[in-house]
This record gives structure tokens, sequence and C-alpha cells, in this order.
């Protein structure tokens, strides 16, 4: 358990970090969501512009706010699911059961990553978006679809790596070591949902 | 053997898988075994596309609005303004709870943000009058539901996306039933008073109820903007350009300041304070509903404005909130959304394999062994939603179950704007229900009483509610009047 311990203290801290950064920008990102359709309704009806870029930038602050913040939930145990069954069980068998699911859904991302990476630099992410430029210094660069696609790639590899500190900490508790793990940055996940 | 995905499905979400694995293990495993591998790649194109979405930027947006409407000190204002209007009843603070709980839904979608934030305030206030806790706790969390079926509503919202239907449409045809489920619960208040001892009628007082001056004038503004409007609209007046158009406007706006005075002399000081606290965020619904059926805005855009409205609320009109208050409530909007999204994403996905396996129609034929009448399908399937409501959140089960049941209701001439909204209410009231019910957990938190006494208590008003959802159900004009007189379905 020790090595185990050992294993886990700097995936922690590596998440931690990451999502801590995931989080700040997809608040950031959120807080352009905003702005973007604002822009676009006073340009709208202040200006009489229809603006073809505020739908596509704020659905590219979306996707990455939600690639950057959904490992967070993920750590959190916000991942909506039944825990009836959990629930019934012997806590050993429970803690197995756990485990389990951990096995299931870290293959389910394992299988994602290539998809997604192929995806990303694959023929679809080679197509500009359609109204999104950033500045250079020779001028305007147009946006590719990739930075965009990017998004769900980047949100693939943190839940992975988020999967892959749950299993080790299940281990450790089923290990009997609950008591020696590291605090998750717990917060409340219920406000909100329906 | 493609349509052994949703057994499969089932187990997994049995056993605890989370559902967003869920709906992507059962159908990528059995497009594995059947070696359609390539198609696994669609399975993941399709999140991505699915959650690539401009509807569905309304979700973070209503829940940020939601969440800024809550902290910016509203929910005192809507509670003391029912007070004001019904306080003075028998049972006055369990009516006040449900009439709270009707305003709050027009700012929120969300069941869990109203017990919370209302469950906190009323449920002291009620013991303090001589309510039981349980009795408190349980009125608080059935008319919770309230808050998804009148708009703004998150699973309305993801429903109208997952499945093709208009925003405007559902949101339009939540209003009767939410009101519904509000009055149906206000009759179970009343009829029951004696068998529970609810406090007799009695005068409400109001102790040190202020208005700010910058408060003072916006609501002065706001109200005679808002009739005047009314006033311009649904009086035939006749066609007008220009600076006509503005006179009429103008005109109707004056006529609106006259009638306010007319009333100011009808009612108490203290009663005209406290609705004056109230407009203030019940323009939120006004904007938010008068901008989509005007045509002004998109549901999406509307979500942003309503954002920005409380943002002006909480920052400059009540002055309720700091900038450093900002980051928490962005972050707990985005997280909650975050994985709202990415279930949206993964359901997109599962509804291409719903279509590729010829579920609907399998489920379609089995289902109509079962009875070709429509009426006793509808039974069942209230039944079923009902079961399903009990163990699963609205979201995800609408998430799951919409792709599925839709086809097979639209097919048998049911509107499928009616019959969103027969889902919607059904899992929504599911919320409520033991053993799993998310608004139960939370009203005992925030009562401190045990879930299970509060699941005996709330039987009385789940009754009223189950009624309410047969009355959905089996009369569709309830629905779908408005969205029809609106132009919004056919």
């Amino acid at each position: 358990m020790g090595f185990i311990l050992t294993v886990l203290a700097p995936i922690s801290w590596v998440n931690g970090t990451l999502l801590k950064i995931g989080r700040g920008i997809g608040i950031v990102a959120i807080a352009l969501m905003v702005i973007a359709i604002l822009i676009q309704v006073v340009a709208r009806y202040l200006f009489n512009n229809a603006l073809p870029w505020p739908d596509e930038a704020a659905r590219f602050c979306m996707l990455w706010m939600t690639g950057l913040m959904a490992p967070t939930a993920f750590r959190r145990g916000g991942f909506v699911a039944l825990d009836l069954i959990s629930g019934l069980l012997p806590r050993g068998v429970a803690a197995l059961l756990s485990l389990f699911l951990l096995l299931i859904s870290l293959a389910i991302l394992i299988v994602a990553l290539p998809i997604g990476y192929a995806e990303v630099t694959g023929f679809g992410g080679k197509f500009a978006t359609a109204s999104l430029y950033v500045p250079t210094f020779d001028g305007w660069f147009r946006v590719p679809r990739s930075w965009m696609m990017l998004s769900l790639l980047v949100g693939v590899v943190l839940l992975l790596m988020v999967n892959v500190e749950l299993i080790l900490r299940s281990l450790i508790d089923m290990l009997g070591g609950g008591d020696r793990l590291p605090d998750l940055d717990l917060g409340d996940m219920a406000a909100g949902r329906e | 053997m493609l349509i052994w995905f949703l057994p499969l499905f089932l187990l997994f979400l049995m056993i605890g898988l989370p559902v967003f694995f869920g709906l992507l293990a059962a159908p990528g495993l059995l497009l594995w075994l059947n070696g359609q591998e390539k198609d696994i790649t669609l399975l993941y194109r399709n999140v991505y596309n699915g959650m690539d979405s401009f509807p569905l930027m309304a979700i973070p947006f209503f829940m940020l609005a939601g969440e800024l409407m809550n902290k910016g000190g509203i929910t005192i204002r809507l509670v003391q303004f029912s007070q004001a209007l019904m306080g003075h009843l028998r049972g006055g603070l369990a009516q006040v709870n449900v009439l709270s709980s009707i305003l709050f839904a027009g700012l929120s979608g969300s069941a869990v943000a109203d017990t919370s934030a209302l469950g906190s305030m009323l449920v002291p206030a009620m013991e303090k009058e001589g309510y039981t806790r349980r009795y408190a706790a349980a009125i608080t969390a059935a008319s919770s539901v309230i808050g998804p079926i009148i708009p703004p509503s998150g699973i309305m919202i993801i429903y109208a996306y997952v499945m093709g239907e208009s925003v405007a449409a559902l949101f339009l045809a939540g209003i009767v039933p939410g009101i519904l489920v509000g009055v149906g619960l206000m009759v179970m208040i009343r009829v029951t008073a004696d068998r529970y001892d609810l406090p007799a009628a009695h005068k409400v007082e109001f102790d040190g109820v202020a208005l700010g001056s910058l408060e003072r004038w916006v609501s002065f503004i706001l109200v005679r903007l808002n009739i005047g409007l009314l006033l311009w609209v649904i009086v035939p007046l006749p066609d007008t350009t220009g600076i006509m158009t503005w006179a009429t406007f103008i005109g109707a706006v004056l006529v609106a300041h006259a009638l306010m005075l007319a009333l100011r002399t009808q009612v108490s000081d203290e009663f005209r304070t406290i609705c004056k606290r109230a407009i203030v965020p019940l323009q939120t619904p006004v904007l938010i509903l008068g901008g989509i059926l005007g045509g002004v805005f998109t549901p999406t855009e509307a979500a942003a404005v309503a954002v920005a409205y409380a943002i002006f609320v909480a920052f400059f009109v009540l002055r309720t909130m700091r900038l450093s208050d900002l980051p928490d409530i962005l972050s707990r909007a985005g997280l909650t959304s975050a994985v709202v999204l990415l279930l949206v994403g993964a359901a997109l996905a599962f509804k291409t394999v719903v279509s590729l396996s010829y579920a609907p129609q399998i489920l379609a034929e089995f289902i109509l062994t079962l009875s070709e009448n429509p009426l006793v399908l509808l039974f069942l399937i209230n039944l079923l939603l009902f079961i399903v409501g009990m163990f699963l959140d609205a979201g995800p089960a609408i998430i799951i179950l919409g792709p599925i049941l839709g086809p097979i209701f639209v097919d048998l001439g049911v509107d499928p704007i009616h019959f969103a909204i027969i889902m919607s209410v059904n899992l929504t009231v599911g919320l409520a229900t033991p053993p799993m019910g998310l608004v139960l957990f939370v009203a005992a938190a925030v009562s401190r009483e045990k879930v299970e006494t509060i699941a005996r208590a709330i039987l009385p008003f789940l009754a009223i509610e189950v009624i309410v959802i047969f009355l959905i159900t089996y009369v569709p004009a309830l629905s779908m009047t408005i969205p029809r007189l609106t132009g919004f379905a056919n």
C-alpha cells in the first residue's frame, strides 16, 4: 500500500494543479461566452449588424469550458450515477464494484484517446473555422477547427488522469488505507442540477 | 445484435457506472463485438458534435443567471412578496412556500436551487410558527419540482435539443402545467389544514422593509414600461409608423402610470414597498419569455441577457454582491453545466446507435402488443416514467428515454411537444419521490430532518402531483394551448 500511496501523491498533486488551472480558464471561458452573446445582441439591435463571429466564439469557449471543467466534476463525484446497489453491498464488495466501474470508464477513455488524437490531427481538423481569427504579427490568422476539437481531447486526457487517480485511491481504500488518502478538492456539485 | 445495447446499458446503469460512461460503453462494446470498429469513431465524433451547439449554450447561461439571482438576495424579496399576497390565509407560510416556488421557477430552472434557497429560509420560519419540521421540509421539496416545469427549464432545453424540438414551444407549454402543480399543492394544503393542525389565518406584519433609491426608480420605470407595453400590444390600435408608433407607445406608458396612481390609494404603503422590492427580480421571467415570444431573442440570447440583467441587479440595484463572489458563482455554474453538456453529447452519440439498432421500432412493436389504445399506453408510460424518476435524475432520464420513447408516441399521434411535457413533468416529480429523489436529500440537508420522515410526509403532496400528471397527459390542451395561441406549435 505504501508504494501505491507514493505513486498517488504526485498524480494527485498534478491533477489538483491542472484541474485548478482548468477551472480558472473555464471561469474565464463562461464569462467570455456571456460577453460574446451580448455583443451579438447589441450589434444586431443597436448597430443593425449581424456579426458572424460571436456565435462561433461562444461555442469555442463552451467546448473548452466543458473539456476543462468536467474532469473536476468527475474527481468530485459529480458525474450522475445510481448508487443503489453499492449501498446494499458489504463494504468490501462495494469497493471491488467501484474499482470495476472505474476500470470500465478507464477502458472507454483509453479507446477515446487515439480516436480523439486522430480527429484533431486528421482531415476534419484541417478545415478552418467559419469566422474566428486571431491577430498575429503577419496579420489575421484564421483559427483551424482542430483548436476547437482539441477541447474534447484535452478533456479525455484530464478525465483519464483523474480516472487513474481514482483507481489508485480505490485500491488504497480497499487495502484499508482510506484514512491515509490525500484530500480531494471537494466542492458542492449538487447546485444547479434539475 | 445491436438491440442488446439497451439491456447492457441498463445493467451498467444499475451497477452504478456513471450515466456518461454507460451511454458510451454499452453501444461501443456492441459495435466492437459486431465488428463495426469504425462506428466507434462515429460515437466519439457525435459526442463532440452534440456538444458543439448554440442552443445548448442556454444551459450554462440559465444556471449562471439562477446562481447570480440566488446569491444576489432576491429570495427574501420573493418570499416577502408571496407573504404579502397569501401569508394571511390559513396555513399561510405553507401557501407562501408554494407561491414562492412558482415565482422562483421563473428565475431558475432547477429544483435543487429552489429547495436550498427557499428551504433554508422558510423551513425555520415555518417551524417557528408551529408547523412540524417534516411538514415544512415536505412542502418545500414538493413545491420545488415546479422549478424545472415553469420556464426557464434546464431539462426542457436538453429535451428540445436532443429531440430537435423548439425550446420556446416547450417553455410555453410548461407554464400551465407548472402553475397547475402549484395550485394543486395549495388546494391540498387548504384541504388538509385541519388534519395537520395548521396555524390559523392572521395578519402578516413586516418590520423594517426598505427600498433603495435606485431600486425605487428602477421598479417605478419597469412597472410602467411592462404594463404600458402590454397595453400597447393587446389594445387594437391603428397601424402606425415612425414617430406615431413611439407616440402610441408613450401614450400606453402614460395610461399605465395613471393606472398605478389610481391603484396606490387602494393598498397600504407597506404592501406597495413589498411589491416594489419584488419587481426587479420578477422582471427576469418577463425579459426571458417576452424576449423569446416577441422574437427579439433566441432562447440562448435570452439566457445571456438574463445573466447580464442578474449582474446589473446584484451589483448595481441591490448591491448585494461583490466582485470577489463572481469566480465562485461562475465556477459552480461551469462545473454543473460541463457535466450536463458532456451528458448531452453522449446522449446524441447514444441516439445514433438507437436509430441504427431499430430499437424504437422493436420497442414500439412490443408496446403495441400490450395495447393499441394510446390512452392506455400513455398510462403505462407514465407508470414507467414515474418509476424511472424514483431512481434517476430528471436530466439524465430525459436524455436516455427521450430518443427511445419519443418517436414511438409521436407515431401513435401524440404531439411531440405534449409528449415532452408529459416526460418533463413526470420525471421532475420523480425528483421528490423516495428512494432516490434528489430534492428530498437537499430538503433533508436544509431542514436537518431525516429523509425517510420527509418521504412519508410528502406523500399527500405527491398524490396531487400524480393527479396533475394524469390531467396533463389526458388533457393536451393544458400544455398545448399557449404554444398554439402564440404560433409556436401546430
